[in-house]
C-alpha cells in the first residue's frame, strides 16, 4: 500500500446498526455452537448417509472438536494477559500443565495410598486414590492456577515489554521441567517423572447415544457429553472475560496496555491491576489444563513444550488481540488446522496429484507463512478489538504531516464517550 | 488492494475444497466389504519418522509377498500419524484421536503399533471399550512392562476397563533386557563389583533396576544406582567418586541421546578402558553412529532386546527374503532393528486375521482365546517360533542379543535366551 494514497476511513456505522455488529459474532458463535450439536446428535443417531459420516468422521471428527474447545479455552485465558493486559506471556503452557496435573493428582488412582472419594467416579480395576468430582476439579484447578499466576506474576511487576516476557518463558520452561523430573523430589513421587498419570477417572454426566440419553460414567466414545461438557466451560469463561473487559478491572487494563506511565499517572494500581490479570488468565489456563486431562483421559509431560505458549500466542494475534471473538475463531481454526486439517489436505492433495508429501512436517511453513502474510496485510488479527484496529490504522505521525491532518482519526479514548456521561448507543469500541 | 488478496484466498479455498470433494467421491466406490484394515499408528514425523516409513515399506513388502492376504480375507494397511510436527514425536492428543478413528473405522480390525509406550497406554483403554471388540494392538516396539505385567499401582489392570486383554507385543520387555545383561556380566565377563548409573527416566531408570536385581541375585556387588544428569558438561567429578569404589564394571541404563557420547568419554578417561572395566548398556546405547564413532566406545558391551537384522539375513527364509526386497527397493538395508519386529508384529495379526471370522472381537479371540497365535520359526520374519502368551500378550520367548563394539562396528557377539 503506497503512502501517497490516502488511507481509507473507518467506515463508522452508527444507531441500530452499529448495535446490530455488536451482536453479530456472539451469536454467530451461539449458533455454531447449538448447530454443532445438534448436527452431531443427528449423526450419533445414525440417520445420516454413511458417507456423510465418513466425511465428517474423517474432516470434523468430534474429538478434533473437543481438543479444539480445550484451546479455546486457553486462548481466552491468555487473551486476558496479552490481549487486555498487554503483558507479554510467552510460557502460558505451565497453566496448562498445572491444571493437567490438579486433574492427574485429584481424579486418579495415582496416591494409591490414599483413599478419598468426593462425589467421585474411580475407573474400573482402581484401588486407592483420591477421586473427586470433574466439576470439583475444575474449582480446584482454576483456583491452584490463580495462586500460581499470582505466584508467577509477583516478581515480574518490576519488568516491562522485553524482560517481562523473559521471564514469563523462564516459567513456562520451569514448570514443565518440574513435573517432568517431579518422580523423585526428596523421595517423594508428585508426578510420576515422564510416565506422567493415566489413566484419569471418566467423567460422570448425561451421556448421549442410540440408546437416549442416560446419567453414567462417560465411555472413551461419548464424545458428544464431553463436547456438551466443554461448551459449558468456554461459556464460562467467555463470559467471564466479557464482564471483566466491561468493569473497571478491564479498563484498567486496557489502560495499562496503551500506556502504563499514564494509567499509573492516572491512578491505577499497577500491581494489583497486573497480578489480577495473571490471576485471572491463569484460572482459564488451568480450566482447559483439567478439561484437556479430562479429554485424553491422562496426563504426561511430554506434551507441554514451548511450542503450545506459541501456538496459543499465535491463535490469540491471528485472531485478533483483546477480541473474544476473534480469539476463539483464531483458536478453533488453528487447533482445527493442526489437528485435523493439514493432515486431510495432504492427504487429498496426495491422492488427488499421486504424490507424497508429508504435509503435517511442513505445518510450521504454513504457519509462518500465514503470520507473515497477517502482518503485513491484517496486522490487528482477523476480528480485531474496534480500538486495535483504530490505533494500528492510524498513519504514523510522518505521514499524517505528509497527507495533512485532515486524515487523522478521532482518537479511540474519545471514541463512544459524550458529553453529560450518557454514552447511549456509541459503545463500539467496547465490544 | 486487501480485497484483491481477500479475492484469491476464496478462490484457492475453493479449489483446494473442490479437489477434497472429488477425491471424495472417488474413494469411497472402491471399498469391497471382505477387505479388512489393519491400522498402522505410528510417529511419522521427527526423529522416529524414518524408522517408521522404513517398517511401513517393510510391512507393505511383506503383504504383497503373501498376496495380500490373510486366510480367505484380503488385507489392507491404513496410516495413522501419532507425531505432530509441532512436538517432533508423538502427541497425547493425536494418540487419543486416533484411537477414537481406529475405533470408527468400520472396516478396521486390529492395530499394529504404536512405537511409543506412553502412546499405547493412551490408546490401549480406549481400543479395549471399543463397543464391537475390544480391538486387538499388536506392538513391535512398546518394551514398558507395565502395558503386560505389573509394575507401578493398577498396572496392568488399569489399561484393560472391560476385564478382557486387547494388547499384544512382540518385543522383549525391559525387565528382561536387565536381566540378560546382569546375567552375561556375571557368567561370561566374571565382573564382581559393578556400579549403575541411569538416565532418570522410565526407561532408563527401569532397566538400570532390571539390572541391579538380577546381579545381586548373580552374586555381583552393586555399589549403588545413581542417576546422571544429561545436561552436566561433563562426568569427571561422577566417576572420580565411582573410581574409589574400585568397580570392575559399568551399567548405563538410559539413551545414548542423554549426553551418553560425553558419558562414556568420561568413563574410560577416569576408569581406564572398557577391557579393563567392562562397559555394558542397553539398547538405548545401540544404533547410533555417532557411538559407533568413538574410539572411547571400543569393547563396549550391548543388550539388544530381540535379533539384530544381520541374524535375520544369516538366518535365511523370510525374513532373509524381505531384507533383501527392502534393500534392492530402498538402496539400502532398513534403518533400525525395529523394523523386522514391525513386520513380525503383522505377521501375528495376519495369524490373528486367517484364524478369525473377519470381525475384530474376533480377530481378538484369535490371540486371547483359546490356543492363541502363533508363527512357525519356517513362516517368522525372524526365524524363530513366535507364540504370543494368551494370558499376558507377551512373546512367550523372549530371546536377546549380546553386541560388542569392535573397529567402530556393533557387532553380534551371542544371543542369550532367558530361562
Amino acid at each position: 500500500m503506497s503512502f501517497a494514497e490516502p488511507l481509507p476511513r473507518e467506515s463508522k456505522p452508527r444507531g441500530r446498526m452499529r448495535r446490530r455488529l455488536r451482536f453479530t459474532w456472539p451469536l454467530f458463535f451461539a449458533a455454531l455452537a447449538i448447530g454443532a450439536f445438534i448436527f452431531y446428535y443427528v449423526l450419533t443417531l445414525g440417520y445420516l448417509d454413511p458417507a456423510v459420516n465418513d466425511f465428517v468422521q474423517q474432516w470434523f471428527p468430534l474429538v478434533s472438536i473437543n481438543e479444539a474447545l480445550v484451546w479455546v479455552m486457553a486462548a481466552l485465558g491468555l487473551n486476558i494477559v496479552v490481549g487486555y493486559a498487554g503483558l507479554l506471556d510467552l510460557g502460558f503452557v505451565a497453566f496448562w500443565a498445572i491444571g493437567g496435573y490438579v486433574a492427574g493428582w485429584l481424579m486418579s488412582g495415582f496416591f494409591d495410598k490414599a483413599h478419598v472419594n468426593v462425589l467421585g467416579n474411580p475407573a474400573p480395576f482402581i484401588v486407592g486414590g483420591i477421586h473427586i468430582n470433574f466439576w470439583l476439579v475444575v474449582i480446584a484447578g482454576a483456583a491452584v492456577c490463580a495462586f500460581f499466576g499470582v505466584l508467577i506474576g509477583a516478581p515480574t511487576l518490576r519488568l516491562r515489554s522485553d524482560y517481562l516476557a523473559l521471564v514469563t518463558l523462564g516459567f513456562g520452561e520451569i514448570i514443565p521441567q518440574v513435573f517432568h523430573n517431579g518422580d523423585d523430589v526428596g523421595g517423594l513421587n508428585i508426578s510420576n517423572g515422564t510416565k506422567g498419570i493415566s489413566p484419569i477417572d471418566p467423567v460422570k454426566s448425561l451421556s448421549i447415544s442410540q440408546q437416549g440419553v442416560t446419567f453414567k460414567s462417560l465411555g472413551p466414545f461419548d464424545h458428544l457429553s464431553r463436547y456438551l461438557i466443554f461448551v459449558v466451560l468456554t461459556i464460562l469463561i467467555v463470559f467471564m472475560s466479557l464482564r471483566l473487559r466491561e468493569g473497571r478491572l478491564g479498563r484498567a487494563w486496557l489502560a495499562i496496555r496503551e500506556d502504563e506511565l499514564a494509567a499509573s499517572a492516572m491512578g491505577v494500581p499497577l500491581m494489583r491491576t497486573k497480578l489480577a490479570a495473571y490471576g485471572i488468565g491463569a484460572v482459564a489456563g488451568g480450566v482447559a489444563g483439567v478439561a484437556f486431562a479430562a479429554h485424553v483421559s491422562g496426563v504426561l509431560p511430554d506434551r507441554f513444550q514451548f511450542s503450545i505458549s506459541i501456538t496459543l500466542l499465535a491463535m490469540v494475534v491471528l485472531g485478533g488481540m483483546g477480541n473474544v471473538w476473534g480469539v476463539m475463531l483464531g483458536a478453533l481454526v488453528l487447533a482445527w488446522f493442526n489437528s485435523t486439517g493439514l493432515p486431510q489436505l495432504g492427504d487429498t492433495f496426495n491422492s488427488t496429484f499421486g504424490t507424497s508429501i508429508n504435509f503435517p512436517s511442513y505445518s510450521f511453513l504454513f504457519f509462518g507463512g500465514t503470520l507473515v502474510l497477517m502482518m503485513l496485510f491484517r496486522r490487528e488479527g482477523f476480528l480485531p478489538e474496534s480500538r486495535t484496529r483504530l490505533v494500528l490504522r492510524e498513519p504514523e505521525r510522518t505521514d499524517m504531516e505528509a497527507l495533512g491532518s485532515d486524515i487523522e482519526e478521532q482518537a479511540p479514548e474519545l471514541d463512544g464517550m459524550r458529553i453529560g456521561g450518557k454514552s447511549g448507543d456509541d459503545e463500539g469500541a467496547r465490544l | 488492494m486487501t480485497r484483491r488478496i481477500t479475492a484469491l484466498a476464496v478462490a484457492a479455498v475453493t479449489l483446494v475444497a473442490g479437489t477434497a470433494a472429488c477425491s471424495k467421491s472417488g474413494g469411497s466406490g472402491s471399498s469391497s466389504n471382505k477387505t479388512l484394515i489393519v491400522g498402522v499408528d505410528l510417529p511419522f514425523q521427527g526423529d522416529s519418522a524414518d524408522t517408521s516409513n522404513a517398517t511401513l515399506n517393510a510391512m507393505k513388502i511383506y503383504l504383497d509377498s503373501v498376496g495380500g492376504k490373510a486366510g480367505k480375507y484380503k488385507v489392507e494397511l491404513k496410516q495413522y500419524d501419532d507425531s505432530t510436527a509441532a512436538a517432533g514425536k508423538w502427541d497425547d492428543a493425536t494418540c487419543n484421536k486416533n484411537a477414537d478413528a481406529h475405533v470408527a473405522n468400520a472396516d478396521e480390525v486390529a492395530v499394529m503399533g504404536t512405537y511409543n509406550s506412553g502412546c499405547a497406554k493412551l490408546e490401549v483403554p480406549k481400543l479395549n471399550q471399543d463397543p464391537n471388540g475390544p480391538m486387538l494392538m499388536v506392538s513391535h516396539a512398546n518394551t514398558n512392562v507395565g502395558l503386560t505385567n505389573k509394575l507401578e499401582s493398577g498396572e496392568p489392570e488399569k489399561y484393560y476397563p472391560t476385564g478382557k486383554r486387547n494388547y499384544a507385543r512382540v518385543i522383549t520387555t525391559d525387565d528382561k533386557q536387565g536381566q540378560a545383561g546382569a546375567q552375561f556380566a556375571a557368567k561370561d565377563l566374571n565382573v564382581k563389583r559393578c556400579v549403575v548409573i541411569n538416565d532418570t527416566e522410565t526407561y532408563g531408570a527401569g532397566v538400570a533396576k532390571a539390572f541391579a536385581d538380577e546381579a545381586t541375585k548373580q552374586g555381583i556387588t552393586v555399589l549403588g544406582n545413581t542417576g546422571w544428569d544429561a545436561k552436566q558438561p561433563n562426568y569427571t567429578a561422577l566417576f572420580t567418586g565411582i573410581k574409589a569404589q574400585n568397580p570392575d564394571c559399568v551399567y548405563l541404563g538410559g539413551i545414548y541421546d542423554n549426553n551418553g557420547g560425553q558419558l562414556i568419554k568420561d568413563k574410560v578417561a577416569v576408569l581406564g578402558d572398557n577391557t579393563k572395566v567392562k562397559l555394558i548398556g542397553p539398547d538405548g546405547f545401540t544404533g547410533y553412529p555417532a557411538e559407533d564413532k568413538l574410539p572411547e566406545a571400543d569393547a563396549m558391551y550391548f543388550t539388544y532386546p530381540g535379533l539384530d537384522q544381520t541374524q535375520i539375513a544369516a538366518a535365511g527364509g523370510t525374513g532373509a527374503k524381505m531384507l533383501q526386497t527392502y534393500q534392492s527397493k530402498y538402496n539400502g538395508p532398513p534403518p533400525s532393528n525395529y523394523v523386522a519386529y514391525g513386520v513380525l508384529a503383522l505377521q501375528v495379526i495376519l495369524a490373528a486375521i486367517a484364524k478369525s471370522d473377519g470381525t475384530r472381537k474376533g480377530v481378538r479371540d484369535a490371540v486371547f482365546e483359546g490356543d492363541g497365535v502363533s508363527v512357525p520359526a519356517s513362516d517368522s520374519v525372524i526365524g524363530k517360533d513366535i507364540k504370543i502368551d494368551t494370558k499376558t500378550g507377551d512373546v512367550a520367548t523372549t530371546y536377546i542379543s549380546i553386541l560388542n563394539m569392535k573397529q567402530q562396528k556393533e557387532t553380534f557377539l551371542k544371543p542369550y535366551s532367558l530361562g
